[in-house]
């Protein structure tokens, strides 16, 4: 038999041990649970520590330096951080970097939500396809997508203005990309049409864990569409639309493929990023003969500290709703 | 007793035991207006990908939309000139390796931080997630130099553990959730019952966590399949690249075979949505429920 | 009346197995091939065995990374006939795709100290040298190797006397002309001969219905290819840009920079362009010409190659170059020689030796006019100039024969940052004084 209090609960198979037993049992139960964990935690750390850890502590390092990737690095204190403080270029790409994870963020989560809703929906054969076709632009990497759709973007030969064309709306043909006021709309656009997928395919596994009894019994109860989905989906999504919007978060800040692709961050910065910026300085002509890899670490200090702050924020949040 | 409300396709995970509720058509018809031109403009990048590959390479640009004549060459020169069944083995296999690995990994250690309890948990997390934290671009070098300081450059092995490193922490940020999901009651009640942590997670809750499990499959493969910067850098003898870097080397600064790498691409997106496809069957509603019944 | 929790001491899940097996599977599969690429390493290509790597004497591996696509079906024959002829030297092409793509990689090699032994240095030239990367070729191929060399392809690459790299391809740049939509439209490609000429056309290419000329300003350098010449126009002076880049007494504010900006506004105003330049990639622009959307196309000596690759058959046949306009009749034209297609030596590898004899392998001067040749690309040795059967590479390097090259790569620190606001004028904003200002605040700025 099962309470419908709450909803997974179950009955204990066996006999409660005597209370003074207990306590030692829940004291050895503690200490195995402790060194499982640290035993399960450890493969992943020791990898990360070599692997990762230590290359992130080398760039905050070089952000302290200035540095062309040959010869000695110059140790120079915070002076790329004053450096990028004043740059007015690194300032507009902090407010695009912004905007874009903001937009991005927000409509990926909303969308990839109804999506997989909607596709919990239809019927068993067909939804394997759909799921396929809605995930598919998720498949290549950004750098493919970038270059696809730069060809869409296309003003002259680009199938959306001969489209527009096509249906008599010449009016809205634009040079998409070479645009201030729509190169950064487009590039948002595209960067949602490849993660959407990716946000619908995890929402939709957190759809599978609730618990279809749920849903019943509140149909039962006469509750409609919209009250189940907001009680009962919603509610149980929870730790995966926290996923979900960390995710883009994250991915935002560190954005970089999708725009160089398509805008290399133009025209004159409309669509500049830090990813973008960083990369200039330390990979690209932008400063000419000489690569700045020092001032291009400490773009990504700055996007690690923005991730942190992120992180941290949705983890708070996230325990606030749940007490 | 308040009578059913006639309402529109209900919001059900698909339970097999559930009996079908009888809904009007109208419920159908929506979703399908709304799935339908959203899944017109998914692929359709895609389409015009595949009509490029069996186009002739003067028709790409100025010809019509549909090819009028249809020839493979583009598929004959992916495949030959740039090596193509090497590189898509070395992709296998490493690809391959890298999810199992970071399968295990995200499987342990975000079992670890949902459901067990030791000092400094919370701590180790965000640590480890600061993995997620910075862009592959400011890394690339110190990376670069880390793995020559370990003697694994130009090295497959040393890109598979470069890649496990690196992607396992993500894996375990989504195992962790799912996880989350799963009761901790039955965590106790096994613990009741006398069995070792190891025990617990492998016989009990990883089976449950399927769902979460197909997720972690498909996108470690996808990213991994995917990845182009740390292999492009690391290894230096092109017979070692996977092949992605190898693909992209079909995209020239100013002109491009664009049949050529439309055509790879094509080839090279079928292992992926192979595996899409098969782990679907991993979604599967009520499986937590449908066990524990 | 139990429930069951699934029985930790009961039936193993089929779940379980499979994992089981499948790790199992994976492990023996990962195994086998972990240990192939442990096998597979033995060929030391970094390390480089051997001291010096002389020709005939202990084997050495002489690494080639370029992303010169162009001659990526001549450089395995020439690798091959090399290592016919040297066989205990093994040369190791990696031919990348895009700048992109390459600039990463190489700098990742540089900074771990092993630097591949020839490779292409793109703006990181002089840098490379002065910092002892790459060697000085001066000393180390000598004077009368390098005589045949274009002046400005040797001139650009030297600094105090000696020689970071040497030229592989020139470039240079002209007009392109479609005849058939030039008839349509009423203009005579020979009597665009200056600017006022072409802006006088402008209307004329409306009428008829197709853009003037197609350009590319995606990236800012390709802003720059059409921008800089004109610096060499007003001033009349070849050094004049080497200098500015180097802000050599010289800033983006001066009057020449201003006139420059002035000129570029009244063209961009008056039509000439398609819409959309600053958003128009070099892959794009050739597109926008060979499917007819545009009478003409201001690019490099590059594009013959592309087009015949690309556009349909019977536009391949047709099209035309033509010097780009000067400032007024009978002054120069400065088409400008970017030879930025070009190829260093590393300092400190232990093969430099044999990178050398490669290098003197390939620019012998039957081998390298006949690569040249192959690739319909433009060779930077008059001797390999005097060679050329390719219609539009004979025309084209003529223009460098007459005096016409002049280079033009932004090798300074930031320079390349002052095509951002450029692309102001290209989008039809901007006042040529304001935005003088602006390239030199960006200049400064990205400089560091």
């Amino acid at each position: 038999m099962t309470t419908s209090a709450a909803p997974q609960a179950m009955v204990a198979r066996g006999s409660l041990p005597a209370h003074g037993r207990g306590r030692a049992k829940r004291g050895a139960l503690k200490r195995s649970q402790r060194i499982a964990g640290y035993l399960f935690v450890l493969p992943t750390l020791v990898l990360f520590l070599a692997f990762v850890g230590w290359p992130i502590l080398r760039a905050i390092y070089l952000s302290l330096t200035q540095w062309s990737g040959f010869g000695a690095a110059r140790f120079i204190g915070g002076a790329n951080y004053l450096r990028m403080i004043a740059d007015p270029v690194a300032q507009h790409a902090f407010l695009v970097t912004l905007i874009f994870t903001a937009v991005t963020t927000v409509v990926q989560t909303v969308v990839g939500l109804v999506l997989a809703v909607l596709v919990n929906g239809v019927w068993n054969k067909v939804g394997v396809v759909v799921r396929t076709i809605l995930f598919i632009p998720g498949i290549v990497s950004f750098v493919v997508s970038g270059v696809l759709w730069t060809l869409i973007y296309d003003p002259n030969i680009g199938t959306l203005n001969r489209f527009l064309g096509a249906v008599g709306l010449e009016s809205l043909q634009h040079a998409w990309l070479a645009d201030h006021s729509t190169a950064l709309a487009c590039v948002i656009i595209v960067s949602i049409w490849g993660a959407v997928g990716m946000s619908m395919l995890i929402i939709f596994a957190g759809i599978q864990g609730i618990d279809p009894g749920l849903y019943e019994a509140a149909e039962v109860d006469g509750a409609g569409l919209w009250q189940r989905f907001r009680h009962i989906t919603v509610p149980g999504l929870q730790p995966v639309l926290g996923i979900v919007i960390s995710l883009g978060l994250l991915n935002g800040f560190k954005v970089f493929d999708i725009i160089y692709v398509m805008t290399q961050g133009g025209p004159n910065h409309a669509t500049e990023v830090f990813g973008t910026y960083l990369y200039k300085m330390a990979f690209g002509t932008t400063s000419g003969g000489l690569p700045q890899l020092g001032y291009a670490s400490a773009f990504s200090v700055v996007v690690m500290i923005m991730c942190i702050l992120a992180v941290i924020a949705q983890m708070a949040l996230t325990r606030r709703n749940d007490e | 007793m308040t009578a059913l409300t006639a309402t529109t396709t209900p919001v059900r995970p698909l339970t097999p035991a559930t009996p079908r509720r009888r809904h009007f058509p109208v419920g159908k018809t929506v979703v399908s207006f709304v799935l339908l031109p959203f899944c017109v403009v998914m692929i359709f990048p895609f389409i015009w990908m595949v009509l490029t590959s069996i186009r002739d390479q003067n028709t790409v640009f100025g010809g019509s939309f549909i090819p009028t004549s249809i020839n493979f060459h583009g598929y004959a020169t992916a495949w030959t000139s740039i090596g193509f069944p090497l590189h898509f083995w070395n992709s296998l296999w490493i690809t391959t390796v890298t999810v199992l690995g970071v399968s295990l990994l995200a499987a342990l250690s975000g079992y670890a931080f949902a459901k067990l309890d030791f000092p400094l948990k919370n701590v180790l997390y965000l640590l480890l997630l600061t993995t997620l934290m910075m862009p592959a671009t400011a890394l690339i070098i110190p990376l670069y130099l880390e793995l020559k300081a370990f003697g694994l450059l130009d090295n497959q092995l040393g890109l598979l553990i470069l890649y496990i490193s690196s992607s396992a922490p993500f894996s375990m940020f989504l195992m962790r959730a799912f996880f989350e999901t799963l009761p901790d009651a039955l965590v106790e009640a096994a613990r009741v019952d006398g069995a070792g942590e190891l025990r617990i997670f492998w016989q009990v809750l990883l089976p449950l966590a399927r769902p979460g499990i197909a997720t972690v499959v498909i996108f470690q493969f996808l990213q991994t399949w995917n990845e182009f910067l740390m292999a492009n850098t690391i290894l230096q003898n092109p017979d070692r690249l996977p092949l992605q870097p190898v693909l992209f080397s079909l995209m020239g600064q100013y002109a491009t075979d664009w049949p050529a790498l439309t055509a790879g691409l094509t080839l090279s997106i079928i292992p992926v949505v192979v595996v899409y496809v098969r782990m679907q069957n991993q979604f599967v509603a009520g499986m937590t429920l449908g066990a524990v019944k | 009346m139990d429930h069951h929790l699934p029985s930790v001491a009961g039936t193993p899940l089929p779940r379980r197995s499979l994992l089981k097996a499948a790790l199992g599977g994976a492990a023996a599969l990962g195994a086998s091939s972990v240990l192939a690429a442990c096998g597979g390493n033995n060929s030391p290509s970094s390390s480089g065995s051997g001291s010096g790597g002389n020709a005939g004497g202990n084997p050495a591996t002489v690494r080639l990374w370029t992303w010169y696509g162009e001659q990526k079906d001549e450089f395995p024959k020439l690798i091959d006939a090399f290592q016919a002829k040297y066989p205990n030297i093994k040369v190791e092409n990696r031919l990348f795709g895009t700048p992109d793509q390459y600039l990463p990689v190489l700098q990742a090699a540089v900074a771990g100290g092993d630097v591949p032994e020839i490779f292409a240095p793109h703006t990181r030239a002089l840098s490379y040298g002065t910092g002892g990367v790459s060697a000085d070729l001066k000393k180390d191929l000598g004077d009368s190797f390098l005589t045949d060399f274009f002046d400005s392809a040797n001139q650009e690459y030297t600094l105090d006397g000696k020689q970071y790299a040497i030229g592989w391809m020139a470039q240079t740049f002209g007009l392109f002309y479609n005849p058939d939509l030039m008839s349509k439209a009423g203009v005579d490609a020979a009597s665009l001969q200056t600017w006022d000429d072409l802006i006088g056309a402008a209307p004329k290419f409306k009428a008829a219905g197709t853009s003037g000329v197609a350009l590319s300003c995606s990236p800012t350098t390709s802003s720059f290819d059409f921008f800089l010449p004109l610096l060499t126009q007003i001033s009349d002076d070849p050094t004049f840009f080497l200098r500015l880049d180097k802000q050599d007494g010289l800033t983006w504010e001066d009057p020449t920079v201003v006139k420059a900006i002035e000129l570029t506004k009244r063209i961009v105003d008056a039509g000439v362009f398609q819409p959309g330049t600053t958003g128009t990639s070099g892959n794009q622009v050739e597109q926008i010409f060979y499917t007819q959307k545009s009478a003409m196309l201001f690019n490099g000596s590059w594009t013959p190659q592309g087009l015949i690759q690309s556009a349909p058959k019977d536009f391949v046949k047709k099209f035309k170059v033509m010097k780009n306009p000067a400032l007024a009749a009978g002054k120069k034209h400065w088409t400008a020689n970017q030879a930025g297609a070009g190829l260093a030596v590393s300092e400190t590898s232990k093969n430099k030796d044999a990178a050398l004899t490669f290098l003197k392998f390939i620019y012998d001067p039957q081998m390298y006019s006949q690569t040249m040749n192959n690739s319909n690309s433009m060779p930077s040795t008059k001797s390999a100039a005097a060679k050329i059967t390719n219609a539009f590479m004979k025309e084209m390097t003529s223009w460098l024969l007459q005096g016409e090259g002049c280079p033009h790569i932004p090798f300074g620190n930031g320079t390349v940052a002052a095509g951002d606001p450029l692309s102001q004028i290209f989008e039809g904003k901007g006042q040529p004084a304001d935005v003088a200002k602006q390239m030199q605040a960006a200049v400064k700025t990205a400089g560091g």
